[in-house]
């Protein structure tokens, strides 16, 4: 069943953003709230202090913005033609911006992490858009390969 | 303040709905017309239409090769929990005052990371391979029975949430917690993670509030349940569902330790069982099994090491067994002295059940008694070193290839050398009367435990991965990520090593500044092993889905040295079938279609 880019691109930003949304509460729950995950957020769409607003602002960032520019730059983001691949790349542009611009006043050894965990999400979030968005999708093909022994 | 970690909560309930619903309705299309293809493998065999599509499949399959990869899941999911709870617990340590958390939360990570460990991630991780393979390696057509084995590993879902609760009841809380029931959250906030260690010795154990431990209690007790159904199942299959031509005389080694384990579980497990249960009935009946006037707590120590020694070698048999079937297939030579290995692997199954007084020198028991568990415990080491020379004159004038699962091989008998010889020390009295509770001891097991276990864990996973997806995954990331692996072991347990000997109690979130140096090495070890893991699971889930297709079934040559075993034979079996199948259906044939 084929979907055009737009919606395909909209359902893996939701799947994408659930993913990652789930692993942020796992971390803010498992390092008992050291981080602040949505404080993170907050500070990371520019809304620090209204972390309701700023969680709004993220759903929708997840959702439409990233997927979208992620589907008109994809003619130009390395390990094609696997979306996959190319989306895990294209978190890892995000996830410097929102490692940098949420860090906040952490500082110390909670830094590394929640440098190494947002990363891992982050990289999830990416390649959970490139599965779902690549499921949709005629054009996303991996080609063929076999394997040619030792 | 409206709660707004009530928000993600909303948002992500139906996000996850909407995925559901997205993947539910969408069924996959065939295959393309211009000889490209979809990024998983839809196409399916015959044989393999015969089960139910998605979800469904997972949720009532009695398949044993489907319920081994589900318990290998299950097992993966554990470890990467648990394993957060390691580096957590090692970035606390970096410095010797609080760091980030403190006593407390430190308390509660020790003891999940243990617990989640030892019960959740490494008994569900062989059990799923011998599931998986055990089968097909005695030529059976599945366990002996097939629907108890499904509900032993559906016990286990529920037991990993009774025991990890805590942190789980407060997820589930936030999310609730905006439609304003209080009478609903304040309970599911009561639960706090459990920080009695995973000894659970008693008085603490008896004590402490926290209604957490019941749950656990129970969760645990679930598990054991699960692991003696499981146990029994693999004896049953391994006794009456053998095919004809496989006899007592040759049964593979992974069978052989496979059926040790099972039986010592089964008498360790009930005894654990049954201690969990009057913990929990101490704790909320009234009832006295380790109160001071009833049978105290060495009471509670006995029956705990009655399960917990044997438990040790519940775990590392079935990687001895793992070493030993791999390893000759590397070496271009068959397993020397299989005989003696079986026999040793019997010895061990036997005497672990006289060895657990060995966790209990400094408890002030009588010391006649004490002294023939030091007898028995130093000759337990025998038949394991009978195993380490076996596997080193395999690899003697063998011709070697350094593949991903032989470096794991190698660096796992190498750590386990350096674990196995410090339990040496450890079980002798005078030296264990010093080194008791300190470091060494987690040096000690952390070196069997991560080294052998966890190497031939994932030494299995490079070996039979073409046999699992039909896929070769990259093996240069997979040698890098073998040797990272060893290296990180060793670089995080020596200095553990070394604090013991220098007096450093185990089980201290701070610690005094003359250790910091050797704590840091310990912890950036961790992380060098944190690594390791994230390339593993990228290395799989990648290759799983885009990693190129395998043709021939002799992916490792093992034709030329005559030991392209059962397994790889019935692949071939399966291989063939599915080449015939594409080639009926798109017309055009495969490579290797002409062997
Ligand atoms: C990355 C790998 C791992 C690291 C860095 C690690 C680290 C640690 C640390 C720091 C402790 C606490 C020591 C203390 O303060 O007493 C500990 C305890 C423990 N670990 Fe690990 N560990 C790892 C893997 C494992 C595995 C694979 C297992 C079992 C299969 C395991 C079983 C245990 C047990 C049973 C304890 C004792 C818990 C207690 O004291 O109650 N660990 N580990
Ligand atoms: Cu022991």
């Amino acid at each position: 069943m084929e979907r055009n880019r737009v919606t395909s691109a909209i359902a893996g930003g939701i799947a994408g953003t659930a993913v990652l949304t789930l692993l942020l509460i796992l971390l803010e729950v498992q390092t008992r709230e050291q981080i602040r995950a949505f404080d993170v957020i907050a500070r990371f769409v520019g809304t620090p202090g209204q972390t309701a607003v700023g969680f709004v602002l993220f759903v929708l960032a997840g959702v439409f913005a990233w997927p979208l520019l992620f589907v008109a730059l994809r003619d130009y983001i390395p390990r094609g033609p696997d979306p996959a691949a190319q989306g895990t790349i294209f978190a890892v542009v995000l996830w410097i911006a929102f490692a940098i611009a949420g860090r906040g006043d952490l500082s110390g050894a909670i830094l590394i992490l929640y440098t190494a965990y947002t990363f891992f999400a982050h990289l999830a979030y990416g390649f959970t858009l490139g599965v779902v968005y690549g499921h949709f999708r005629e054009g996303s093909q991996v080609p063929r390969e076999y394997y040619a022994g030792q | 303040m409206v709660s707004i970690d009530s928000v993600p909560g909303v948002v992500l309930g139906v996000a996850l709905l909407a995925v559901l619903a997205g993947v539910g309705v969408v069924r996959r299309r065939r295959a393309m017309a211009d000889g490209g293809y979809p990024t998983t493998d839809e196409r399916e065999t015959e044989t393999e239409t015969e089960k139910p599509f998605g979800l469904v499949r997972w949720f009532t399959t009695v398949d044993h090769k489907d319920i081994g990869i589900l318990y290998i899941v299950y097992g993966l999911v554990a470890a990467l929990w648990g394993g957060t709870d390691a580096m957590m617990l090692r970035t606390e340590l970096i410095t010797p005052g609080k760091t980030i958390w403190g006593t407390e939360t430190y308390n509660g990570l020790f003891t999940t990371h243990g617990v989640t460990m030892i019960f959740l991630f490494a008994l569900p991780v062989f059990f799923g391979i011998a599931n998986y393979f055990l089968p097909i390696l005695i030529g059976a057509d599945d366990m002996s029975f097939p629907r108890i084995n499904a509900i032993a590993f559906w016990l286990l879902p529920p037991a990993l949430v009774l025991v990890r609760g805590g942190l789980i009841t407060e997820i589930i809380a936030k999310v609730i917690s905006p439609l304003g029931l209080t009478a609903l959250t304040a309970p599911l906030l009561a639960l706090k993670p459990i920080d009695i260690s995973w000894t659970m010795y008693t008085p603490l154990s008896t004590a402490v509030a926290n209604p957490q431990v019941d749950l656990a209690l129970l969760g645990l007790h679930l598990s054991g349940i699960a692991t003696t159904m499981g146990a029994i199942n693999f004896i049953v299959t391994i006794f009456a569902e053998r095919s004809e031509d496989v006899t007592w005389a040759t049964l593979d080694i992974f069978s052989w330790t496979m059926l040790t384990t099972s039986a010592i579980a089964l008498f360790a497990f009930p005894v654990l069982g049954s201690a969990l249960i009057m913990l929990f009935l101490d704790r909320n009946f009234g009832t006295a099994f380790f109160a001071l006037d009833g049978g105290g707590p060495m009471l509670w120590q006995h029956l705990f090491w009655f399960w917990g020694h044997p438990e040790v070698y519940i775990l590392v048999l079935p990687a001895f067994g793992l070493v030993s079937l791999i390893l000759p297939k590397f070496s271009g030579r068959k397993l020397f002295g299989f005989k003696f290995v079986v026999y040793s692997t019997l010895a061990i199954g036997v005497l672990s059940f006289g060895v657990w007084a060995h966790h209990m020198f400094t408890t002030g028991m009588d010391p006649r008694v004490r002294a023939s568990f030091m007898a028995v415990s130093i000759a337990i080491a025998i038949p394991s070193a009978v195993k380490v020379f076996n596997w080193m004159t395999t690899m003697w004038s063998g011709r070697i290839r350094l593949t991903a699962p032989m470096i794991l091989l190698v660096g796992g008998i190498g750590t386990f050398i350096i674990g196995g010889v410090t339990g040496v020390f450890l079980a002798s009295i005078p030296i264990d009367l010093l080194l008791h509770d300190t470091y060494y001891v987690v040096g000690h097991f952390h070196f069997i435990i991560m080294g052998v276990i966890a190497a031939a864990m994932v030494a299995a996973s490079y070996y039979w991965f073409p046999i699992l997806t039909r896929r070769m995954y990259d093996q240069r990331v997979a040698r890098v990520q073998a040797v990272l692996l060893i290296v990180g072991v060793v670089v995080t347990f020596t200095p553990l090593l070394i604090l013991g000997y220098l007096g450093m109690p185990r089980r201290y979130a701070y610690y005094p500044a003359e250790f910091t140096l050797l704590q840091q090495i310990a912890t950036a070890g961790a992380y060098v092993i944190g690594v390791s893991v994230f390339l593993w699971i990228t290395n799989m889930i990648q290759s799983m889905r885009t990693g190129p297709l395998v043709m021939n079934a002799d992916v490792w040559n093992l034709k030329e040295t005559g030991q392209f075993t059962r397994e790889w034979q019935w692949f071939e079996e399966r291989l063939e079938e599915r080449r015939s199948f594409e080639r009926s259906e798109s017309g055009t044939a495969p490579p290797g279609d002409d062997d």
